[in-house]
């Protein structure tokens, strides 16, 4: 019904013809919008017409033009970032504890005790001047299988561009040869290298060379190692790494003790067994709501050093990591060593780095949106880079080796490499490790965090035990541990560790974002206030304008249509009189077209008053502006 | 001829755009059409409103709101120049910075005996007088043979001296003697000052050449200290006549200090190292310098992917008096940053493994009008003596070195050389010594100018650095890795290294996220408008049109009425001087004149009667009927445009 209502208006608008011109409109629109500029155009003299015209076109093509510099603005979605620094109670961040070394030597020596003696044998022949008595002191045959897997061989670079190979165990080896080349090791021409074949005996070899031989020594020891230990069951290794009760000897929490019961265990494939306090993930979270050392964690720990494996870490020390909880503490990247023999404090001040998510910034905020597996998932660890960065190695691993490595969790149905099974995989680790492609791929496809949190650390050391106390603390440490009233410790194990909470503990950096919706609404207002005056009720105006203009247009092209019509049925009938809408066109448009007027056959006929016409038009003027407009809307 | 065309183009137009003048004859008059009209609210309900009170709140309101959009607006422009800050965290492949690592002791104490013979000597022989200390027990094991030579001159002329601060006189080391002290005493510690038992005070004296009675007194409290800065005074002067490659060879060379090397999981060797010789530590060497043209990158962090090194430390051959620590002393830094090891360096301790984990942040000010900073240090007046990127530390002691030239006449030994100066030594400015203390107090005090001169660079780079330390190597595994290294340091295999000789560095990143803090403009100019044009359309319903507008009447048009009002006046005076009848002159007469302005402009005079002509009647008998003639004709203005087309038709 409506529409047709509608439709009927707008046909008898059609049938009635224009009410204004476009003139009349612009000039009806100018007097009566709310912007500023155009009523000035109307109201004053000529001159000022023509600047007023101006100025108004320039406000306007500038409003526009800010407006674009806004609307971009807003779509490059800056944020700004604030800055807060102070003293809350916060969550005490997890801290993990790890031994520098992984396992037991005592333990472990079945396992390696074939791998010592061959490395052992190596060394006394490159070491030695005389080739000939190390081999003869060995009372046992050496497992030289396990050897030619991957074998360390001795390059020699007297001649640059020809460099021999020479294998250590090959005793077949002319042993001139060989002799003459150990006088000159003092001129250091020798290199030691690691070789590394796709398959054992194959041709297609690398040598992996170091400038050093304890490099190559240690890098030697840690694929031979990692290839037998992958073999070994979890809980074995966890059975052959550093038990909890014997290596955390003491522990306070504020002013609550707590013992190694309160450390979560985690297998990690760098240290062994890691003891993870305050992880969270079984129970809430410890606060601290006081800054000072007294109010922090304090721990005693024995890493004993006389157990460590002597080719497979050098540096001795415990290692440790603040972290968030419930997530994976990866401590050759973010841990620090602790000294034996030290007290070790650590003050902490939590950086924290939140920032918007998409489209602020590419970040990711819970690894969702990663194209990675998450490896780390199955310790319960929420996402983070460094996992991200790990799985995809490991995957890319599995894909291209075969197998996967021992430092990282393992994909569903993979096992780790080992030399047995996988002849290659050193020489396939190496190239893929060495690959900055593989690099750059996962690189690309991980993100960070859109919450950072690091917790910065400000370390200092002091002598632990001192001479006069470090009788009697033996003693007592000694005896808690192993009811023994002997000294089983001694200064090259114990540790004494403080981390706690520093005056200022936390400094966060949160974004927001610069430009919000709001924010883009008064700025595109007070633009369009600032140059015209205007608003949004200003641009309703305007649209409603362009809708009159557009009716007038098309009445004025159907009119125009009929006009043609008329004129063709005129060419028939030339003597035709005046059709009606000639004379309709006549009393509505006869003053404002100039091309009818011309037309128009009864202007000399009119009476030579000048005065008289003004009223007449007057009076059709201010018909449709106000009483015409109405009428033909109400109908 | 020729004129016509233009006047013709002048007459046409006056005829198209003829002047009106303003909008109302009278100042009152143009208020109130000012008011009723202008697109300002407040402004026409002073006009409007009935009522003084009413008024009276109107103007008060409307003036309250003028004076908030004034002082508001003057806040936004105070703040214009205000900066916010941004933190963007971006993981990415990261330019492992340069590593620059050198021994603590400068020159192979062995290599430097036949330049500090006579120094040492003398230092051993105050250690005697002063403290009846014989050498056997002391750690100085190297024996000076010729022990009773006479010591040269230049010792005695600053020789150390045992103070006794309250009888004012001191002892002098070598010849025992007791003389009064004249002129200043600086104490390098004050905290002395109020010790009671000053007897021992050890120092020396610098005294002008020129004028001996000028001299300065440095004591201190320890005797360390004192013989530590007099030993230095003296190793300085010789150190400045020995040419620099002599100086290098005196010093450590890549073999004697790196043993091992290996970064990003690959070996590597002296070849990576860059040489750089720092006059007070020797040879030191800049991993990654990026002279060879490439910067090498992680892209990886952690432990096993950064630099490792294991230093040689010879801890055997130092010298006893120069420097009383052992170990080395790193710095990282950019590859275009100076690295100013002896002020920022971090120390490594001997058999230790030193972890250095980094965290990479890059900073960015905003430069002038912003903050006060400097971009490439190009408008500080201040020679960059360093052949590296400007910074605030080489500003200050380039600045310091020309002062030291310009007062002293020779180049402070620690900082690099200007042109065409050289080195202090003792044999040619005897006097720089005592110019050198002024100065260097003179500078500390801040009164060279060099800290207000030099301002801080608008970017840096830093590397947060988490340092900790673990026993290396540890206990089991010393054996085989002492006897490795020294094999691999290629000496015979009797000399077994020790391992307070060794130091193990590992410099990685922590992770590869590089925090990027940058002030950007608070304020730009399109928002300083939107703020401005906020303002305006909240108190007043105001834009720049209002601006324009409140110029065009209270300047063009109030000016012009008072113009003419002027003009008038002096017209009517002159007329009723010629014509001695200036009573007749009625005051109706002066409204008239301004409601027809028929004496606006001399020069648009006839156009004014032309365009007045027409919509006018030629005596409008009622003179006060024009302004309300102005609101009637605003509504009819539509038609007012087309009259004179139909006239002329209708005339036709």
């Amino acid at each position: 019904m409506n529409l047709k209502k509608y439709l009927v208006r707008a046909l008898h608008r059609l049938q009635k013809g224009p009410g204004y011109t476009y003139k009349e409109l612009l000039v009806w629109y100018c007097d009566n919008t709310n912007t500023h500029g155009p009523k000035r155009i109307i109201k004053e003299g000529p001159k000022k017409k023509l600047i007023w015209f101006f100025l108004t076109l320039l406000f306007a093509s500038l409003v526009f033009w800010q407006w674009g510099i806004l609307i971009n603005t807003y779509l490059s979605y800056n944020v700004t970032s604030s800055l807060s620094i102070g003293f809350k109670t916060m969550k005490f961040p997890a801290v993990t504890i790890c031994n520098a070394n992984p396992f037991k030597y005592s333990e472990v020596k079945p396992l390696l005790k074939e791998l010592d003696r061959l490395i052992e044998a190596a060394l006394e022949r490159i070491l030695q001047p005389t080739p000939g008595n190390s081999t003869e002191n060995m009372s046992l045959p050496l497992d030289l299988e396990l050897w030619n897997q991957i074998p360390l061989v001795l390059i020699d670079e007297h001649d640059k561009d020809n460099p021999i190979i020479l294998d250590i165990f090959e005793t077949n080896q002319t042993a001139v040869d060989n002799e003459t080349a150990m006088d000159s090791r003092a001129n250091k021409k020798y290199k030691l290298a690691v070789k590394l074949c796709s398959h054992q005996g194959s041709e297609n070899c690398t040598y992996r060379n170091f400038s050093s031989a304890a490099q190559a020594v240690t890098e030697w020891y840690i694929l031979q190692s990692t290839s037998i230990l992958s073999k070994v069951p979890l809980h074995e290794r966890i059975r052959m790494g550093y038990q909890a009760e014997d290596m955390i000897l003491a522990c306070l929490y504020g002013a609550e003790p707590c013992n190694y019961k309160n450390f979560t265990q985690i297998y990690h494939p760098d240290h062994g067994n890691c003891y993870i306090f305050n992880w969270g993930m079984d129970e809430e979270a410890l606060n601290s709501s006081n800054p000072g050392a007294e109010f922090g964690l304090k721990l005693i720990l024995d890493i004993s050093q006389q157990d460590y494996i002597p080719y497979l870490s050098s540096a001795a020390g415990a290692r440790l990591m603040l972290h968030q909880q419930k997530s994976f503490p990866f401590l050759k990247d973010q841990g620090i060593y602790a000294m034996a023999g030290t007290e070790t404090s650590i003050g902490v001040l939590v950086d924290e780095l939140e920032r918007m998510g998409y489209p602020y910034s590419d970040c990711t905020v819970n690894g969702s949106d990663v194209p990675v597996r998450n490896l780390y998932s199955q310790y319960n660890t929420s996402y983070s880079i460094q996992a991200c960065l790990r799985s995809c190695f490991q995957t890319h691993m599995v894909e291209i080796c075969g197998c996967g490595h021992y430092m990282f969790p393992l994909p569903e149905g993979v096992n780790y490499c080992n030399n047995e099974d996988n002849p290659g995989w050193a020489y396939c680790y190496s190239s893929l490790r060495s690959s900055i492609k593989q690099r750059q791929i996962c690189i690309d496809s991980c993100k960070e965090t859109c919450n950072d949190t690091q917790y910065k650390m400000t370390i200092s050391m002091a002598d632990w035990p001192s001479e006069a106390s470090e009788d009697w603390i033996f003693h007592i440490l000694s005896y808690e541990r192993d009811m023994s009233t002997n000294v089983t410790l001694d200064r090259n194990g114990i540790i004494k560790l403080n981390i706690y909470f520093q005056e200022y503990n936390y400094r966060t950096i949160s974004e927001s974002a610069a430009t919000t919706i709001v924010w883009l609404l008064s700025s595109l207002g007070g633009q369009f206030g600032f140059w015209m005056g205007g608003s949004v009720l200003c641009l309703i105006e305007f649209g409603e304008i362009i809708i009159d203009s557009l009716w007038i247009t098309i009445i004025n092209v159907i009119s125009w249509c009929k006009g043609l019509k008329q004129r063709r049925a005129r060419a028939r009938f030339p003597d035709s009189p005046p059709t009606v809408s000639e004379l309709v066109e006549a009393h509505t448009n006869l003053g404002f077209q100039p091309e009818p007027v011309g037309a128009v056959p009864g202007a000399p006929a009119l009476p030579p008053e000048p005065g008289t016409p003004p009223p007449n038009y007057d009076s059709l003027r201010v018909q449709p502006l106000d009483t015409l407009g109405p009428e033909s809307d109400a109908d | 001829a020729a004129a016509a065309p233009g006047k013709k183009i002048t007459a046409r137009l006056k005829r198209t755009l003829p002047v009106r003048g303003p909008q109302a004859p009278t100042l009152s008059e143009l208020m109130r059409w000012y008011c009723l009209n202008t697109n300002t609210h407040g402004c026409r309900r002073i006009v409007v409103s009935r009522g003084r009170l009413r008024r009276l709140l109107w103007i008060v309101l409307t003036l309250s709101a003028v004076g908030l959009i004034l002082w508001q607006c003057a806040e936004l422009l105070m703040n214009y120049y205000s900066a916010s800050v941004s933190v963007t965290v971006q993981f990415q492949k990261l330019p492992f910075p340069a590593v620059t690592i050198c021994n603590i002791n400068p020159y192979k104490y062995s290599a430097m005996k036949e330049y500090l013979y006579e120094l040492d000597k003398e230092t051993k022989k105050a250690l005697e007088t002063f403290y009846g200390f014989s050498e056997g027990k002391s750690k100085v094991r190297r024996s000076v043979d010729d022990w009773n030579s006479t010591g040269s001159d230049f010792f005695e002329q600053i020789p150390l001296l045992k103070v006794e601060d309250f009888s004012r006189t001191a002892t002098e080391l070598h010849s025992g003697q007791k003389r009064k002290i004249e002129g200043s005493v600086f104490h390098k510690d004050s905290s002395i000052v109020n010790s009671g038992d000053s007897n021992d005070i050890i120092g020396f004296q610098l005294c002008d050449a020129n004028n001996s009675s000028e001299c300065a007194l440095y004591t201190f409290s320890s005797g360390v200290n004192a013989i530590q800065e007099w030993y230095k005074l003296h190793y300085m002067n010789i150190m400045a006549q020995i040419p620099l490659e002599i100086k290098e060879k005196l010093s450590y060379s890549a073999e004697d200090l790196l043993l091992t090397c290996f970064f990003d999981g690959l070996s590597c060797d002296k070849r990576h190292f860059t040489r750089f010789h720092h006059p007070l530590h020797g040879n030191c060497y800049t991993f990654n310098s990026g002279e060879s043209g490439t910067i090498l990158s992680t892209s990886t962090g952690g432990s096993e992917y950064g630099l490792q090194v294991v230093l040689y430390i010879d801890e055997a051959d130092y010298n006893p008096f120069l420097v009383t620590s052992t170990g080395a002393k790193i710095m990282v830094h950019d590859q275009n940053e100076y690295p100013f090891i002896e002020d920022i360096g971090t120390e490594i301790e001997t058999a230790a493994a030193t972890s250095i984990g980094m965290h990479f942040t890059q900073s960015r000010k905003l430069s002038k009008p912003y903050s006060d900073c400097t971009e490439t240090g190009a408008d500080i007046p201040v020679e960059n003596l360093y052949n590296k990127s400007y910074s605030l530390q080489i500003c200050l002691h380039s600045c310091f070195q020309k002062a030291m030239v310009e007062s002293c006449g020779c180049a402070q030994y620690a900082q690099p050389l200007p042109a065409g100066a050289e080195y202090c030594n003792y044999k040619k400015n005897p006097n720089w010594m005592y110019c050198y203390y002024r100065l260097h107090e003179k500078f500390v005090k801040e009164q060279l100018g060099c800290q207000q001169i030099c301002k801080d660079a608008c970017s840096f780079k830093e590397w947060a650095l988490t340092t900790s330390i673990a026993q290396w190597p540890s206990v089991v595994s010393e054996d085989w890795m002492l006897r490795v290294l020294s094999w691999d340091k290629g000496q015979k295999l009797n000399k077994k290294l020790n391992k307070t000789d060794l130091a193990n560095l590992m410099v990685f990143y922590k992770d590869l996220n590089e925090r990027f803090i940058s002030e950007n403009p608070a304020n730009t100019l399109v928002i300083l408008l939107s703020n401005f044009g906020g303002q305006l359309g909240l108190w007043m319903s105001c834009s720049v049109v209002c601006v324009i507008e409140i110029v065009e009447v209270f300047f063009i048009d109030s000016l012009s009425i008072v113009l003419r009002r002027q003009w008038q006046r002096a017209k009517k005076w002159w007329s009723g001087r010629q014509q001695g009848r200036a009573a007749q002159a009625t005051a109706s007469d002066v409204e008239r004149q301004g409601h027809e302005n028929p004496a606006c402009i001399d020069e648009d005079l006839p156009t004014f009667t032309t365009a007045l002509r027409l919509p006018l009647p030629q005596d409008s008998p009622l003179p006060r009927t024009p302004p309300p003639n102005y609101s009637t004709l605003r509504l009819e203005t539509a038609f007012t445009e087309q009259l004179p087309d139909t006239l002329e038709l209708s005339q036709h």
